[in-house]
């Protein structure tokens, strides 16, 4: 091996001429991770420290989710945080799964996984109604 | 050739905090995937009623699960930081230089979040637990018994 430079360690190399799938990639982790810091930290601290899950109940999700601002809150929280953590996912399985076939096998269970809590999660709060 | 060659001959990484930090960012981000699906399957069951829900939650109010809850408040803040000290080494054009402070400033804001929410999230629990429960119960009851006695 000559002229080894930093690249040629780098697993998720684009093809030659390729696209530019990896640094979209790269730079929407930072503008989600952004957004997951205000989001994601929120959430916690309005569950655990501002409220205590130990009175959670029915009553205070309904109460949530009667106004829509907070059922938008909760599906931006939830689409941001599947494509952030699938996509981390998706990094950490190309770093560390040599063997190619268990490598697609995993990627895809991942992006099957992802999508069906996604289109759960998205139903569940498109759907709830309050049953009083 | 679509792709290059990957000739590996050991470790790419040369240790230090900073690589350490780098397997901590994906241990955390791997084990936040893991607790965002759960959270999800748990918060669907509202659809199925006041009783199968609250049913669902009295699991998770023993203290067990909120010493586990103080491990995901750990992991979320301690990915947050880590985060955004990694945005800042990548976009700050000095940030390369200031890596070690950098690291520093991160523990420093972790630990000024993290210290005071575990201490709420602790003395508030066992503030509600004796306030909610039957007259006569105790701390030791509270930490020690898998669910509480009363309802919602």
């Amino acid at each position: 091996m000559q002229n080894t430079t930093r690249t040629d360690w780098g697993r998720r190399q684009p093809p030659i001429g390729g696209s530019n799938f990896e640094l979209y990639a790269w730079f929407f982790m930072r503008v989600s991770g952004l957004f997951l810091v205000l989001l994601a930290a929120g959430h916690m601290f309005i569950m655990h420290v501002f409220n205590d899950t130990l009175n959670l109940d029915y009553e205070f999700v309904a109460a949530r989710w009667d106004t829509p601002y907070w059922r938008t809150f909760d599906w931006l929280l939830l689409a941001l945080s599947i494509l952030h953590g699938t996509n981390g996912l998706r990094i950490v399985m190309h770093d560390n799964i040599a063997n190619k076939l268990h490598r697609s096998l995993a990627l895809y269970s991942l992006y099957f996984v992802s999508t069906a809590f996604f289109v759960l999660g998205t139903y569940v709060l498109v759907a709830f109604v309050r049953q009083s | 050739m679509a792709y290059q060659e990957i000739v590996s001959t050991g470790s790419v990484y040369k240790g230090r905090t900073s690589m350490w930090l780098y397997l901590f960012h994906r241990i955390t981000g791997v084990a936040l995937f893991g607790y965002l699906l759960l959270h999800i399957i748990s918060t669907a069951l509202i659809l199925a009623g006041p009783e199968i829900y609250e049913g669902a939650e009295a699991i998770y109010k023993n203290f067990y699960f909120r010493l586990g809850e103080v491990g995901l408040m750990a992991a979320v803040l301690a990915h947050a930081i880590n985060g955004l000290r990694i945005i800042t080494v990548d976009l700050w054009k000095k940030g390369s230089d200031y890596q070690k402070s950098l690291n520093v400033v991160a523990l420093l804001i972790f630990i000024g979040i993290f210290v005071p929410t575990t201490y709420r999230m602790i003395t508030s629990y066992f503030d509600i637990c004796i306030e909610k429960s039957s007259p006569g119960t105790t701390v030791v009851d509270c930490m020690v018994r898998p669910l509480p006695d009363w309802k919602s």
